[in-house]
């Protein structure tokens, strides 16, 4: 195993670690370029900053790809820690969050291919929908909606879900990071190392087939 | 005015401003006139528009704290980091670790055997027990003798030993032996049932050596199995 760029500072306690990611989360996406360097000069609390940007993202995006939070956890995790032993090979072709992106698609399709080896008779859960994102669903509807309209959002949101498992990985992948982290399709030809042609085609494929996957459920609703 | 197929397959593209203004244009044209395909543009959207919509799932924990945890046992060294390195990683410590396992080994192997030792050994006894009883060679040989009977006749002695002056060494307690004449005559066996066997050695040893004209069933020579008691006292037959 490579050590990481900020290993002579890492050994610091971990809740100052989650401190400092906290911090971090002010601050915003201005400083990620200059964060690489500052990991790269081995300073310990830049990792740290570095990963409360993005594990929000990070999260989500193995979330929704994998259906069961669990396992985006721990793939959130192992992200990172790719992250921090590869730093020093990140070339910088790209934008670090472009990269992440791409390690976080590996990492979850990865996780799924051990499923289909290993666990063949476990289905994939269904809804990635924790009681706590249920209870802030029902937060951010509370003050405009009424309890039937909350009741359809969050049906809406467990059909969308639902309806996300259905498709392939590949168009699960490029769906998300369009519509739901906003990449440009060039960003997206970076992350998944496709050219930009192939991806257009593949996310034209991938809508018509969540429009599908959608059709029985909208109805019902 | 372009088919519905072709439509649809740009509709993706159209969505996402792609198309040229003359496209662009073809596409509005076709919509406003097709109502399945418009039907299909606006299934469409609300499937995509629902895609974004989505909220944000959000870890209950803090990643940023595992993975903290992570590079701390990582950047540790020795201890956990030692336990949870990748296995074909040196393993500095095999040696010492095998010291007390060694010495383990080696106290309870030590304790075993100590108790297992008996501290003062009990005498040979030469009766008959548990360890005759198994697998048995056919009837007759020297394994599985037979008794004298109305088939089998009595081995006869050629040379007899000297009981009389060996009873001198053997106490008042009669003897009660079994001795086991071979199919060539010679003793195969000698078993004391009853006596005192310190005593009775010597006899015994003697009788190992007596030789005998064997037994015969059917004319062929037999292993058979005599019991004899021995004893220092005279015994008289009842005068009438």
């Amino acid at each position: 195993m490579s050590k990481g760029p900020g290993a002579r500072g890492i050994a610091m306690a971990a809740g100052e670690f989650a401190l400092r990611s906290a911090e971090a989360l002010a601050g915003g996406a201005a400083a990620e370029s200059g964060l690489v360097e500052q990991c790269l000069r081995g300073d310990p609390h830049a990792f740290a900053r570095l990963v409360a940007l993005h594990e929000g993202m990070v999260f989500n995006l193995a979330a929704r790809l994998l259906g069961d939070p669990e396992e985006a956890r721990d793939v959130a995790q192992e992200v990172f820690l790719q992250v921090y032993r590869t730093l020093g090979r990140f070339e910088g072709r790209s934008t670090v969050k472009t990269w992440i992106y791409r390690i976080v698609v590996n990492q979850c399709r990865n996780r799924q291919r051990w499923w289909r080896r290993r666990r063949k008779d476990r289905s994939c859960p269904i809804d990635a929908l924790t009681p706590a994102d249920e209870a802030k669903l029902a937060e951010q509807g509370s003050r405009t909606e009424d309890p039937e309209e909350r009741v359809q959002r969050r049906e809406r949101a467990r059909a969308v879900q639902a309806a996300l498992l259905r498709l392939s990985f590949e168009h699960r992948a490029v769906l998300l990071l369009r519509e739901v982290e906003g990449l440009s399709c060039q960003e997206i030809a970076g992350a998944l190392g496709l050219p930009a042609g192939t991806v257009k085609s593949r996310l034209s494929r991938a809508r018509d087939a969540l429009r599908s996957a959608l059709a029985g459920p909208l109805e019902a609703l | 005015m372009i088919g519905c197929i072709l439509v649809r397959r740009r509709l993706s593209a159209y969505m996402d401003g792609d198309l040229d203004p003359v496209q662009s244009r073809r596409i509005v044209s076709h919509l406003e006139a097709c109502a399945a395909c418009a039907a299909r543009w606006r299934s469409l959207q609300s499937a995509v528009e629902m895609l974004a919509e989505a909220p944000r799932l959000e870890c209950r924990d803090l990643i940023s704290t595992r993975v903290g945890d992570r590079l701390e046992v990582e950047t540790r060294g020795a201890g956990l980091a030692l336990v949870l390195r990748p296995a074909w990683k040196s393993r500095p410590l095999i040696v010492p670790s095998l010291i007390p396992a060694a010495a383990v080994l080696f106290v309870v192997l030590g304790a075993a055997f100590a108790l297992d030792r008996d501290t003062e050994p009990l005498p040979a006894v030469a009766t008959r027990g548990a360890e005759s009883w198994g697998p048995t060679g056919a009837s007759g040989t020297e394994s599985n003798p037979v008794f004298v009977s109305s088939e089998v006749s009595a081995p006869r002695a050629r040379t007899s030993a000297p009981i009389t002056e060996l009873m001198a060494d053997v106490g008042e307690e009669p003897l009660f032996v079994e001795t086991v004449v071979a199919r060539d005559g010679s003793v195969s066996m000698v078993t004391l049932l009853g006596g005192d066997l310190r005593q009775a050695g010597p006899l015994l040893e003697a009788l190992r050596h007596e030789r005998f004209e064997p037994g015969r069933r059917h004319g062929r020579p037999v292993a058979v199995s005599l019991y004899r008691l021995i004893s220092r006292t005279d015994v008289h037959a009842p005068v009438t």
